[in-house]
């Protein structure tokens, strides 16, 4: 057993596994364990907080294979700072944030789970004591400190910013009651502190744990100066969020013949029927769930004979609802930004095998809104 | 010796944002005061909503326990529908909750209050030879040596860490694997459930995915895996540390009060009637006098909560939450439920009380936790009740995949009725969930959810009872202000979920128009 962290043999397992992750090939393995070697004389530190979340990424997280969780907290990264894992509470774990911040000026990754409300002075969502005082049924305790308070604090001395999930990235379900607690997007606070700070959106809810931990690697090889950042106008990789579920589909070829399942007791092993009339979100929704699948690859939601709710979408849930129905004004013909004539023909003959109802819609036509699970 | 209050927050190493505050005078706590400090608002967004979306929305309440809110969503759902569920869909039901219980069990013993207990530096001098542990001392031993042992360090001192080399490092080895069981549980519902921890399988009328001879297959070999570590690794580990002579008084210190709810889980038949966690509620720890849980004896008090005095003491059906932040003597987002008048203790240590299976009674008896009067269940009860479900649980679990039936329904097509109510009570791991909806015109017009923590992390209620997490509490040894260890040992027992327990809003007035915040 050498003294070193981790070996260059253990950094091309690594490296190899990361290549796996995201998606590359082979040969890049090398370089990348460049890279990983380079980034590991220091662990990047990283602070993890939680504004209106559920805690759902960071569960997610838990899951992960490439690497392993564990691999991630002994090997891979500095956790200074997660609510969920930490040892220390109170003082001492508000002590972890004020140290790292410190000593690791311009070198952490700010990771944000849930979004940041801004009503109120922020009271909405409060961690660590703040500076005042408040009364406490007769007594007087330090008062509370607002997430939003944190994020001036934390995002001027920060590498990057990684939004993590829905909520974070898109302000997600809490945004839905916006009005009220000014539930915010993270890239949208940052941009307000420093416009030039990179902010790296991981959709999903939850976001899969390869997302998350692909998007974090993808940014710190970016500062470190080993790559650049291929984000789209979302702020997410391209990697993850850049192909369409619907045209990776295992179920493509029965949405193309026209089968649809429309009642959950058909249960013929052999013909997966296509979850469109079930209220399937496939259509509208860019996510690699169908290759990368979930769970240690065990399963995905379409795969469990379930629709796509759309949850990567930087729409959901609202604009999504109700999840299941058929999308309405699903332009067919046009459902992939890539369709070339080949496309447009095999569309056509899929109109037609869908049947009169769906063209109405196409036409943008009303039909009377059939009841829920039909 | 002056009274002196110390304010905790954040409270780690739960779900979400508590803060506690103690008052200690002569090393011991004197009164408490919990917190919730975060806010969403989760029933609004549902009001005029297809009532199919229920299940998808209220399972993002919380990323820990999503399984419980779909599931009773999906009873709430059936409820309203009048659906009569498939026998095949009840068992996968069960077997999916079943997995999450699993999963959200050990994580909450590993990986949130292990390290209230285990010394990870006692690693540095492990002298043994088993070489997966060998290679964990490595890889702590390197991280030390860069004075970079986050997220295990810091932490609050105690004089009585499990500081053992072997024996710490031991745990320490199964904090690790249990990371990875607590995956394959994940993997395990993901088999019917699409994946986890938000999932897709189950809908008002049944599930989603037939059970075959292949996934049942593959459930079970995930399932037998799982049991045997449970058995030889968990069950054990608890056994340990309630072993360690330091922890003694923990087997009293930190009783809630006595009074145990439980809605009860798992259904052994089509109408709900027989559930393998039966339904009861226990008074002031008369544990051998379990009385029927009557649903109309539950209110919620506002008094010292964050809404309006004329929201008090109200049925959670007919619920009003009108927010009043600033008002005198209120401090938390938590309302105040109350069944009879009284707060109650709801989670595993309850619904083990309530059922009574062989293994707690036995433990119980040899700890000799039952000669004893008053009666009394503290911090390590409540972990041991916890564990010894998780067997429970995992062992019935291979007895409901021999009930599957492959080929047979796995869903009850209903519409929606114009106008209905519903309800759907089952168990988080942390405690009794109910889910209440009303539809009209097709559309969801009102919907409800009581959560566990809200009952277990509750502030005082109008008669100035303290909620059950306050109670237990009271008289925790705090020698030392600067490491107050044994407050959050005690907090930690309950699994706190405060995603959950703060999810309210008034779905008449649409918003909370008054909330201020000063």
């Amino acid at each position: 057993m050498t003294g070193k962290l981790v070996t260059r043999r253990q950094f091309l397992k690594h490296a190899g596994a990361t290549a796996a992750l995201l998606g590359l090939s082979e040969a890049m393995i090398p370089q990348i364990a460049r890279a990983l070697e380079a980034m590991v004389q220091g662990k990047p530190p990283i602070i993890w907080i939680q504004g209106q979340s559920c805690s759902g990424c960071s569960v997610s997280l838990l899951n992960s294979n490439y690497p392993m969780i564990a691999e991630v907290v002994l090997d891979k990264l500095s956790i200074r700072y997660h609510p969920t894992i930490m040892a220390s509470a109170g003082y001492k774990a508000i002590e972890a944030i004020e140290d790292s911040k410190k000593e690791n000026k311009g070198k952490y990754v700010l990771v944000v789970e849930g979004p940041v409300p801004k009503n109120e002075g922020g009271e909405y969502c409060t961690f660590g004591l703040g500076n005042g005082k408040k009364e406490l049924m007769g007594n007087t305790v330090p008062d509370d400190k607002p997430i939003i308070e944190w994020m001036h604090e934390l995002v001027p001395d920060a590498a990057a910013v990684m939004a993590v999930g829905n909520c974070a990235s898109f302000g997600g379900i809490p945004a839905a009651n916006a009005s009220v607690t000014g539930a915010t997007a993270v890239k949208d606070i940052v941009s307000e502190i420093d416009k030039k700070k990179p902010v790296v959106n991981v959709g999903g809810c939850p976001a899969h744990p390869d997302w998350t931990i692909g998007s974090a690697l993808e940014a710190l090889l970016a500062i470190s100066g080993q790559g650049k950042l291929d984000l789209d106008s979302y702020n997410r990789s391209r990697t993850f969020f850049g192909k369409l579920i619907h045209e990776n589909c295992e179920r493509r070829a029965a949405f193309d013949a026209g089968l649809f399942l429309e009642d959950w007791n058909n249960q013929n092993p052999d013909l997966k029927l296509c979850l469109f009339k079930m209220g399937c979100k496939g259509p509208v929704t860019y996510a690699d769930c169908p290759t990368r699948r979930w769970n240690s690859q065990v399963n995905w939601c379409v795969g469990a004979n379930a629709p796509c709710h759309g949850c990567a979408e930087p729409t959901f849930y609202k604009d999504l609802s109700p999840l299941y129905e058929p999308l309405p004004n699903v332009d067919i013909v046009g459902i992939s930004p890539t369709t070339d004539t080949l496309g447009w023909i095999a569309a056509g003959a899929t109109a037609v095998g869908i049947g009169a109802h769906y063209l109405y819609k196409q036409l943008g036509q009303k039909t009377e809104s059939k009841e829920g699970g039909e | 010796m002056v009274a002196q209050i110390i304010s905790i927050d954040p409270v780690t190493r739960i779900e979400g944002h508590l803060r506690i505050d103690v008052e200690i005078e002569g090393g011991k706590v004197k009164d408490a005061w919990s917190s919730g400090t975060m806010f969403r608002g989760f029933e609004m967004l549902l009001k005029g909503k297809h009532p199919f979306d229920a299940q998808q929305v209220t399972e993002r309440i919380c990323g820990v326990c999503p399984l419980s809110h779909g599931t009773a969503a999906s009873y709430n759902l059936d409820d309203a529908l009048g659906v009569e569920l498939p026998d095949n869909a009840r068992l996968i039901r069960n077997l999916c909750l079943g997995a999450n219980f699993i999963q959200s069990h050990v994580l909450h013993f590993y990986h949130l209050a292990a390290l209230d207990y285990v010394d990870v530096t006692a690693v540095l001098k492990y002298s043994g030879n088993d070489p997966s542990l060998l290679l964990l001392k490595n890889k702590i031993s390197n991280l030390a040596d860069k004075n970079d042992l986050y997220p295990f360090m810091p932490r609050y001192d105690s004089g009585d860490y499990v500081s053992d080399p072997e024996l710490a490092t031991t745990l320490v080895g199964h904090y690790v694997q249990a990371l990875e069981m607590r995956k394959k549980a994940h993997e395990m519902l993901s088999i019917f459930y699409g994946r986890a921890p938000s999932f897709v399988g189950t809908i008002p009328g049944g599930v989603t995915q037939p059970p075959t001879l292949s996934n049942i297959l593959a459930f079970r070999s995930r399932l037998s895996e799982l049991r045997r570590w449970i058995d030889n690794v968990y069950i054990q580990d608890i056994l340990t540390v309630a072993g360690v002579s330091a922890y003694k008084p923990f087997m009293t210190a930190g009783d809630s009060g006595g009074n145990y709810l439980a809605y009860g889980v798992f259904d052994e038949d089509q109408k709900g009637t027989k559930k393998f966690i039966p339904r009861g509620v226990i008074f002031g720890n008369d544990v051998m006098n379990v009385k029927p849980m009557d649903e109309t004896k539950l209110t919620e008090s506002v008094a010292h909560s964050w809404y309006k005095d004329e929201c008090e003491g109200l049925h959670p059906k007919e619920g009003k939450t009108e927010p009043e932040v600033g008002k005198k003597d209120a401090y938390s987002f938590l309302k105040a439920p109350r069944y009879e008048g009284k707060p109650m203790e709801v989670g595993p240590l309850s619904r083990m009380l309530v059922k009574k299976p062989d293994m707690l009674v036995k433990l119980a008896t040899d700890l000799g936790l039952l000669s004893m009067r008053p009666l009394k269940f503290g911090i390590l009860p409540r972990h041991a009740a916890r564990a010894i479900e998780c067997k429970i649980i995992a062992d019935e679990m291979d007895k409901w995949l021999d009930q599957l039936k492959p080929g047979e329904p796995i869903w009850d097509k209903k519409g929606i009725p114009n106008e209905a109510h519903g309800r759907g009570l089952v168990e988080a791991p942390r405690g009794a969930l109910g889910h209440w909806i009303h539809i009209d015109g097709k559309k969801i017009a009102n919907y409800q959810c009581i959560v566990p923590t809200t009952w277990n992390a509750s502030p005082r209620d109008k008669n100035g009872q303290r909620g059950p997490i306050e109670t237990a509490l009271l008289g925790i040894p705090v020698t030392d202000p600067d490491n107050p260890i044994n407050v959050v040992r005690c907090v930690r027992s309950f699994d706190p979920c405060l995603a959950c327990a703060i999810h309210i809003i008034h779905p008449e007035h649409n918003g909370v128009k008054a909330f201020r915040v000063v």
